[in-house]
């Protein structure tokens, strides 16, 4: 199993991927950060691997919720995933490793509702709590596909 | 007759891609006649010659770098060499060459990533690089190769991929061993291979006929293809040092737009980036590019905006070619970096970002704290450009059906490979016809 934490450490809730990433690691899990060019992403799993992959979405959700895709069964909502500057978010790296026939043999992708992408900012106690969650979900058990996990209220980390 | 007569119509896109920036392109139709154009850039002001001032000259190469995700290192360089200008400070010629080096890398990850991922598409017919790919997996491959490669480089020298952090006033704050940039050989023997066939496929692309009378300027330095040091040139006479660039270039600010034009005084626009290095420097290529430029039946001056695609896989030969060059000849200098004696000082720097010149100025005080700093990249450069290019090319095309016009358009500011988040991030277009 590999599992990728996607984001930007400077912006926010969108190192949301990152922390669970980190957190993992501190619960004993090997896990990997990603940042700066989503390009790359293919080049990190092989045609054989397990791979589940995190990063804060901007959806119609609060702030925290998780949602999960199936990436090998459906397209991920492009409009969803944050881009980087001047190159492909992970939606659309999803999709271009899709159609060179490039994914994974499982790619789950898990997605932190993010609500602030202040440069600088720190991440909000939401998404904190979201990370911690899904941190522990992941470190327990197996990924469990296409739940969608309310968030839970603010500062109860 | 057109399609559209006389009447009025209004041609909305929401959201052009693949540029990097936010920002709106207006063109209004009166029948088949332009009656205005205006690329609106929105993207507010980011205030990064602001933030500078009162930092310590030493943060300076780090802070511009945060400027752009895509050619940090053309910020950390124009940095560099300014104030060094401003401190008189003579760095290590082993250290030049891995400068040098240093700027093939982004060169090579820039140029790949708009010629395959960003430009190719518009010739070959398809909204984007994902569906794209589905057709022409080979072409995507070999552009994600590329890029890599450059990525490799640039990791290399600058210890991660985006936003660098290894370049000092002075040099570097590590340099590599000779052995780490052997392992980087093969893959770059690869790389200038791949990258002269792009020139040959990208060269059979179906161009608009389309030719203007550009005054092209970028850096001209007496015996290389510019990266980093050389006068500012242009084919129409003007020939000078970097430090008299504000004596020839102005900025203004446009009502519709948030990042300011440049011009030439009593001129007007200009145009900077691998058209005109090309045009101004094809002397200074290796052999294996000017080959491969020659071998696609590349003009010389070449005045076709929509061949810029071209232009650029030629500088991805020559940045291939001189990434081995520099290699093979490394020897690691003694120090990295040279210290530095801290005074007062002004000094101003222009390197060859992917897109063009990158200009920088700054005023330091005794204590090396930043007074004024100015900085004009090359997509404030080249605005006025593209306005000017879509007035002359809507004209040619706009009997087509609008569908067609808006997507000659997209195609057309994005021979620019604009970078609006430089300039001041998506591009959004309006055609409206009377």
């Amino acid at each position: 199993m590999l599992i990728l934490g996607c984001g930007n450490p400077d912006r926010a809730d969108d190192a949301a991927g990152l922390l669970v990433a980190q957190r993992l690691r501190e619960l004993g899990i090997d896990a990997r950060e990603h940042g700066g060019d989503m390009l790359g992403l293919m080049d990190e799993w092989g045609a054989d691997d397990e791979v589940i992959l995190v990063d804060a979405v901007v959806s119609a959700g609060k702030p925290g919720t998780i949602t999960t895709w199936d990436a090998r069964t459906a397209a991920l909502p492009p409009d969803c995933f944050p881009c980087s500057t001047h190159a492909l978010g992970v939606a659309e790296a999803v999709e271009l490793a899709r159609a060179l026939n490039r994914l994974p043999r499982s790619l789950m992708v898990y997605g932190i509702e993010a609500g602030n992408f202040e440069p600088g900012g720190a991440p909000s106690p939401e998404v904190w709590n979201a990370v911690e969650r899904l941190a522990q979900d992941l470190a327990a058990a197996s990924p469990k596909p296409l739940v969608t996990v309310p968030a839970d209220p603010p500062n109860t980390v | 007759m057109s399609d559209t007569g006389h009447k009025s119509r209004t041609i909305t896109v929401d959201c052009l891609a693949r540029v990097e920036g936010e920002g709106a392109l207006f063109v209004k139709l009166k029948g088949d006649k332009v009656t205005d154009v205006k690329l609106k850039i929105f993207e507010p002001p980011r205030l990064f010659e602001a933030f500078l001032r009162g930092r310590h000259f030493s943060e300076a190469p780090d802070i511009a770098a945060r400027i752009c995700g895509i050619c940090p290192i053309a910020y950390q360089m124009s940095a560099v060499h300014a104030m060094e200008r401003a401190l008189g400070v003579a760095i290590d010629p082993a250290v030049r060459m891995l400068r040098r080096l240093f700027y093939c890398g982004e060169w090579i990850e820039s140029h790949a990533l708009h010629i395959f991922l960003l430009h190719a598409p518009d010739f070959l017919g398809y909204p984007d690089a994902i569906q794209m790919a589905r057709d022409h997996r080979e072409l995507v491959e070999t552009g994600l190769r590329l890029k890599k490669i450059g990525n490799r480089i640039v990791s290399l020298m600058g210890g991660r991929e985006i936003h660098p952090v290894s370049a000092c006033v002075g040099g570097f704050y590590k340099v590599p061993a000779e052995q780490d940039l052997r392992a980087l050989v093969e893959d770059l023997k690869w790389a200038l291979e791949a990258s002269v066939k792009t020139t040959r496929v990208v060269a059979g692309l179906d161009f608009p006929d389309f030719q203007q009378d550009y005054e092209f300027v970028s850096l001209c330095h007496p015996e290389e293809y510019p990266l980093n040091e050389g006068r500012l040139v242009s084919n129409k006479g003007l020939d000078i040092d970097v430090a008299e660039y504000e004596d020839h270039f102005v900025e203004q600010h446009m009502k519709h737009s948030n990042a300011l034009h440049s011009v030439l005084r009593g001129r007007g626009s200009y145009l900077v980036g691998p058209l005109a290095r090309y045009n101004l420097n094809f002397a200074h290529l290796p052999d294996v590019a000017q080959q491969a430029a020659r071998d696609s039946h590349l003009a010389l001056p070449c005045r076709n905006p929509f061949q810029s695609i071209v232009v650029r896989a030629v500088e991805l030969v020559f940045a291939c070619a001189e990434a081995l060059r520099i290699i093979d000849s490394y020897t690691r200098p003694e120090l990295p970096h040279v210290e530095i004696a801290v005074h007062a000082g002004v000094g101003s720097a222009a390197t060859e970002a992917p897109r063009g010149i990158l200009y920088h100025r700054y005023s330091i005080d005794d204590r090396g704290l930043i007074r004024f700093a100015k900085i004009v990249p090359p997509t404030s450069q080249n605005q006025r450009r593209i306005e000017e290019d879509l007035w002359h090319f809507v004209s040619q095309v706009a009997s087509r059906p609008t569908d067609e016009v808006t997507w000659k358009c997209e195609q057309a500011v994005r021979n620019y490979d604009p970078c609006i988040s430089c300039a001041t991030h998506f591009l959004r277009l309006q055609i409206e016809r009377e």
